[in-house]
């Protein structure tokens, strides 16, 4: 199991070396995804969704995207379950970057996501320029 | 011919446990006997509160989410009762148990839901929000029009908003424009406001 | 026929995640013509003026309107290797893997359920008998069942109209049918005394237990018509149904992801299926 910890940098991101890069939105508040969306796109990345952690996972075996962005509270499989899962799989996906987000703030709730596998974490709400800021940080830019 | 076909008739199962008997396998030490005495208990409505005092030991994900079914399947105002102190708990995984199976009883709801969005704790009140969107679009109306109203967390506003987006009537319009005046420094909160607005004003039907 | 302007971009949106969220099915880009089709369909047959009106009857499941939009999708008219991925599925990933685990001298069980008028569990027996490399060195017992006992009695007489046939070459009807009367085709007996058929009630532990444990079951296009707390029964008692290790398959339009985290996705090159995780605890 490759693990954020193997990998050097922000909490072990590797930047992505592909072209037109993809990003899968997982957050069960349409209104979050579409905020996120309209940001991303402007910034010219390409958009996916899901609503929670077990459609999360179906869309990236279906298409390893290069970043995650994981809310915590969700139906059917939360953030941090979803991470987990994530981190066991087979092959490459399993070291997708991946941000949390969450309306906590906490410390441990850092830890814990930390330890879950998340290699950053943004405290909701997130400004569209905040979020296209550490996407670029964490996957590179859109092309 | 590989295909073959049993002839005996079906294997009858073995009569289900009793409550007693259930009961004391949801403490084995065996993840199946768990699982099966978290099944079984659904069949008997006194077994919300043993449900409700297993749950929060529970290691096992899947043992977890059949004790959740199965206060799903006792309902009424018991099961909404023993599943609502859940969305309390320090663990994302227990928490989303709770919001599945409480999202199941929408006709008990209403009992609990007053009291969730005036918690003390933010994270609870976030969560209730999310709840009223199983409720009839008048009453979550009314209810998340309150919260729009009163609450000092701009991200249980927020998801007051996502729900109104959906299911809000046009009574909500005014808390709406109220909560984007009370929280001026706040662009996903005003961009979620202009969308429900917009939705809720299409919901208009057409003159002439 | 007045003109129904187009469904936007947004409203397209709307309508598929409330679909996903009451039934679990998935609607993408590829099916949106059909989809607004559907709409469009709908909207006549309601006297709806505007996709918001429509959509509030849907969301308020009025006479029923939730079955009657998702109906066009799940036609229910089946045929013989219907979402033949599925059996390819089958004979090219998940059987190998099930004989890797399994005794030498357990037979390979497949589920069918619901089986309706057969043509299911038949094309499961045909598709095996014709593709997979080992079906000789291995027992293979093929169970249909379905709530509906009329379906049942229509499956064990085994008789099927050309539409049924549709997707057969004419090599394959000739090998596995013969001729009845009124133009239509039964299978033959040897396949009709290799599927066993029963009543059984997805909802009912007793019902789904008295069948024993499966490697792989096939249950298309019937969660998505469950409620909440329904579906997270169904799950269960299907889990229950499984070989730690098993298969089961859904439509292609359904996704576990919004009727049970009991079950792991699994990804092939024909298909997504979900399995029983073979043991072994996890967080």
């Amino acid at each position: 199991m490759r693990t954020p910890s193997s990998i050097n940098g922000l909490w072990g991101v590797r930047v992505a070396d592909t072209a037109s890069r993809r990003i899968l939105v997982v957050d069960d508040a349409s209104l979050v995804r579409m905020y996120y969306r309209n940001a991303l796109e402007r910034a010219g990345y390409e958009v996916d969704e899901a609503l929670n952690g077990l459609e999360a996972l179906e869309k990236l075996l279906v298409r390893a995207p290069d970043l995650l962005i994981v809310d915590v509270n969700m139906p059917k499989m939360d953030g941090f379950t979803f991470l987990r899962a994530l981190r066991r799989q087979e092959g490459d996906v399993a070291a997708t970057p991946a941000m949390i987000t969450s309306t906590e703030a906490k410390t441990e709730d850092f830890e814990a996501a930390q330890s879950a596998g998340a290699n950053f974490y943004l405290v909701k709400p997130i400004p569209q320029e905040t979020l296209i800021d550490y996407v670029a940080m964490l996957c590179g830019p859109a092309r | 011919m590989p295909l073959i076909r049993k002839s005996s008739g079906s294997d009858a199962p073995p009569p289900g446990p009793d409550f007693e008997q259930a009961c004391a396998g949801l403490r084995s030490d065996q993840l199946d006997e768990r699982w099966r005495a978290a099944r079984a208990l659904a069949a008997f409505p006194q077994a919300a509160a043993v449900l409700s005092a297993a749950v929060g030991d529970e290691s096992e994900a899947r043992v977890r989410e059949a004790m959740f079914t199965s206060l799903a399947r006792i309902g009424g105002p018991d099961g909404v009762k023993a599943l609502a102190p859940h969305i309390r708990s320090d663990d994302a995984a227990h928490r989303t148990g709770a919001m599945d199976a409480l999202k199941a009883l929408p006709e008990g709801l209403p009992t609990v839901m007053t009291g969730l969005l005036k918690d003390p704790d933010a994270d609870v009140r976030l969560l209730a929000c999310d709840l009223a969107r199983e409720l009839p679009a008048a009453q979550a109306t009314a209810l998340l029009s309150a919260v729009l109203d009163a609450d000092t967390e701009v991200n249980v506003c927020a998801a007051a908003v996502d729900v109104l987006a959906d299911i809000g009537l046009p009574e909500a319009v005014p808390s709406l424009r109220r909560c984007a005046e009370r929280f001026p420094a706040e662009p996903f909160l005003a961009f979620a406001i202009r969308v429900a607005g917009d939705r809720i004003g299409a919901q208009a039907p057409p003159r002439g | 026929m007045a003109e129904l302007p187009p469904v936007t971009e947004e409203e397209f949106g709307r309508l598929c995640e409330f679909l996903y969220r009451r039934t679990g099915m998935i609607f993408t880009e590829a099916k949106r013509y059909y989809v607004e089709r559907r709409v469009h369909d709908r909207m006549e047959a309601t006297r709806a003026t505007s996709f918001a009106s429509y959509f509030a009857r849907l969301r308020s499941d009025l006479d029923g309107e939730i079955e009657q939009f998702v109906n066009a999708f799940t036609v229910n008219e089946t045929y013989f290797f219907r979402e033949d991925h599925q059996l390819r599925c089958l004979t090219t990933d998940l059987l190998k893997r099930r004989i890797a685990v399994k005794p030498r001298n357990e037979a390979v069980r497949i589920w069918s359920m619901p089986c309706s008028t057969g043509e299911e569990p038949y094309s499961i027996a045909v598709w095996m008998l014709e593709n997979w490399a080992e079906v000789d060195a291995w027992d293979i017992e093929i169970i249909g069942s379905d709530i509906d006992t009329r379906v049942l009695e229509a499956a064990r007489e085994g008789l099927y109209g050309q539409r049924a046939l549709m997707r057969l070459t004419p090599d394959l009807i000739e090998k596995y049918f013969e001729p009845a009367p009124g133009d239509r085709w039964r299978i033959l007996q040897d396949l009709r005394d290799s599927v066993r058929f029963t009543t059984a009630n997805v909802m009912e532990a007793a019902e789904t237990a008295a069948h024993g444990r499966f490697d792989v079951i096939f249950c298309r296009n019937m969660l998505i018509y469950f409620d909440d707390t329904s579906r997270r029964v169904a799950a269960e008692n299907l889990f229950e149904s499984l070989l730690p290790g098993g298969y089961i398959c859904l439509g292609h339009t359904e996704s576990m992801s919004r009727i049970s985290p009991l079950f792991e996705v699994c990804r092939y090159a024909d298909a997504i299926v979900y399995q029983r995780p073979l043991g072994g605890a996890r967080g």
